[in-house]
């Protein structure tokens, strides 16, 4: 009978401790889940930010860029402007912190920066039909580019294909425009910045296209033929 | 003594101001105009990085205030401006990535990331040859190099202040 409960004392022990590791591991297994799902939602959560009102902003030129003297002064059409950013999100400009928006897609922002600029100099045609130079613009980048992690990088890059409808033929035009802007440890400054570095970057590229060598070269190409036809008219 | 204190504070308020306006000086060229560096031969830099440089360029030209305006890479400038207006190009002529271990192990600035560039200063008109300046930087090979492409941009500024200075 000793030997019997001297065997049972002997086999229980492990029991016991068998129970209590088992305790102690679904407690493990159950802090474990709890903690990685904690985990996860604070990623899913800093992953996926939706736009708000208050983490949206409004990227503006302000005035408008001014055009200098191109040969026989065309009128332009803006026919289409396409993103080609491969961007999923081209409307997430900053992922972190919640997140930072455009208030409108970069295509519709570039598109209209471009018709306020040549509207004010008097260089935009009323329709297609009546333009001299039709413009396509593709959107290469809008937005913020990878910089120092010390400061905003802003960049906007699109290159412009000038079409003269008449002869068909058509030029390429690139521009880019950059700026950078202060970092910042609160979000409503973060926002400011953001939206300022945008502005100055949209406004740089404006400027290097409307005021670039390329797109001077390019209409005097486009409207060499345009600008000699009247000339020769008169002496048959 | 609170009267002593006032004019005291009266008299630093002035110097402060004259200092400020002593400052403002009118920039000595009409534009400037800032081109993309080229990289020679076995520099292997990400292209985002001349990019970078090139941003980081033309904010420090217009903080010295060299010129009333730094126009970007490209852009037409009025004949009339064109004898005041001055063309930065250059090429990053050295990079050596520099080594995390090295930095780590014996300090002293071994390891160091090291980027050498050469950079040419034309007066626009005429394309002459105003200066050229040699940068060499070193930083540490745990921060980006896009830091390095802040500090080179600095250095260059400051290199063609000091250069115009000594020309005045």
């Amino acid at each position: 009978m000793g030997k019997y409960l001297a065997s049972m004392q002997h086999t229980s022990k492990p029991r016991r401790r068998g129970r209590g590791s088992s305790r102690l591991s679904s407690l493990r297994l159950a802090s474990g889940i709890f903690i990685a799902a904690f985990l996860l939602s604070l990623s899913a959560s800093a992953e996926d930010p939706k736009p708000k009102p208050e983490n949206t902003i409004v990227v503006q030129i302000g005035d408008p860029v001014p055009v200098p003297k191109l040969a026989g002064s065309p009128k332009f059409w803006i026919a289409d402007v396409i993103d080609r950013s491969a961007n999923p999100q081209p409307e997430l400009v900053m992922k972190a912190r919640g997140g930072i928006f455009l208030d409108r897609q970069p295509a519709v922002i570039v598109r209209q920066a471009l018709e306020q600029s040549l509207k004010a100099s008097n260089l935009l045609a009323a329709d297609a039909n009546s333009a001299d130079l039709i413009v396509k613009i593709y959107v290469f980048q809008f937005g913020l580019a990878q910089g120092s992690g010390l400061d905003f990088f802003g960049k906007v890059e699109f290159a412009a294909m000038v079409k003269n409808p008449k002869s068909g033929e058509s030029v390429e035009v690139k521009a880019a425009g950059t700026s950078i802007a202060k970092a910042a440890a609160w979000k409503k400054n973060i926002e400011k910045n953001v939206q300022e570095d945008i502005e100055v970057s949209l406004r740089d590229a404006l400027r290097n296209f409307l005021r670039g060598q390329q797109l001077k070269d390019a209409v005097g190409d486009l409207t060499k033929d345009s600008a000699a036809a009247p000339a020769a008219a008169p002496n048959p | 003594m609170r009267i002593k204190i006032y004019l005291a504070l009266v008299a630093l308020l002035l110097a402060c101001a004259t200092g400020a306006a002593g400052k403002d000086k009118v920039p000595r060229y009409k534009t400037v105009e800032a081109k993309h560096f080229t990289q020679a031969e076995g520099v292997e830099l990400d292209p985002t990085f001349g990019d970078y440089f090139y941003a980081e360029l033309r904010e420090e030209l217009k903080k010295a205030k060299l010129a009333n305006d730094v126009i970007g890479e490209g852009e037409t400038v009025d004949d009339a401006d064109a004898p005041q207006s001055i063309v930065i190009s250059g090429a990053f002529t050295e990079y050596n990535k520099g080594s995390v271990v090295k930095s780590a192990l014996i300090g002293f600035g071994a390891g160091f990331r090291s980027l050498k560039m050469d950079a040419n200063v034309q007066r626009r008109s005429d394309k002459q040859n105003l200066s050229a300046i040699h940068v060499h930087v070193r930083l540490d090979p745990r921060w980006k190099p896009a830091v390095m492409a802040k500090s080179a941009a600095r250095q260059l500024v400051k290199e063609l202040k000091d250069e115009m200075k000594k020309s005045e």
